[in-house]
């Protein structure tokens, strides 16, 4: 199982939980079964379209998965998937 | 309520300074207890903002990851992020805003002519509509 540290703001949606483990050799497939399990957590992740918010970046270790396979991107058993939001601004 | 502790607004102000005049920005680590939120630890970012970066930040991505290593190793949590405004005042502008996440204390740091002047911190709300100041010791 890989493991998927969850932030701060979003662990009110698992229980309290800092990290959850969870089945899937893709990122897809690993964020599929961690909003099954955690159904709250989706609409934080996901746009109405289905499609991952432009503020939520994932990374499997210390990779962004946009500049991999995105939601293809394999997931292997030791693996650690990150929920890093993005934080930016400017005046 | 937000207390920062001596060694992390030290690194703050720090890269806050030696930033000038662009934009620094960073990731707060601590623990949050009945409300009471005490940042024990700063981690200096990189600025991934592509273009002039006198009034605009962007927290690179890995370095967020490294730090949010870095809190679970400590038994810590990311409490929230800070950066600054070269020549400008300390106010959580719309830009902020939108690019926030609700819950995490945004500390906005006041740098005028490379000196510390002043700070803020905000909270924004769950739908990133408004923030509130939160009251910041240091």
């Amino acid at each position: 199982m890989a493991k998927v540290l969850i932030p701060t703001p979003l662990r009110q949606y698992v229980d309290k939980k800092d990290s959850v483990d969870v089945t899937g050799s893709t990122v897809g497939e690993v964020l599929t079964s961690l909003t099954t399990q955690y159904p709250d957590l989706r609409k934080n992740l996901y746009t109405d379209e289905g499609k991952l918010r432009s503020f939520v970046n994932i990374y499997v270790n210390d990779e962004d998965i946009r500049y991999m396979s995105k939601d293809a991107t394999s997931v292997a058993e030791a693996d650690t998937v990150t929920i890093v939001p993005s934080i930016a601004g400017g005046f | 309520m937000i207390r920062i502790e001596p060694e992390a607004w030290k690194e703050m102000v720090r890269h806050a300074e030696a930033t000038f005049p662009k934009e620094c920005c960073g990731v707060m680590i601590g623990a949050e207890e009945n409300g009471a939120r005490r940042i024990t630890l700063a981690v200096a970012c990189r600025n991934a903002y592509e273009g002039d970066q006198k009034d605009r930040f962007h927290i690179d991505g890995r370095d967020q990851v490294a730090a949010e290593r870095r809190a679970r190793e400590l038994g810590l949590d990311v409490i929230g992020y800070f950066h600054s405004h070269p020549n400008e005042d300390a106010y959580f502008s719309s830009t902020d805003l939108k690019h926030s996440w609700p819950w995490y204390s945004n500390v906005v740091m006041s740098v005028r002519g490379g000196v510390f002047s002043h700070a803020k911190s905000f909270i924004a709300n769950d739908d990133q509509t408004a923030a509130e100041p939160e009251d910041l010791h240091y």
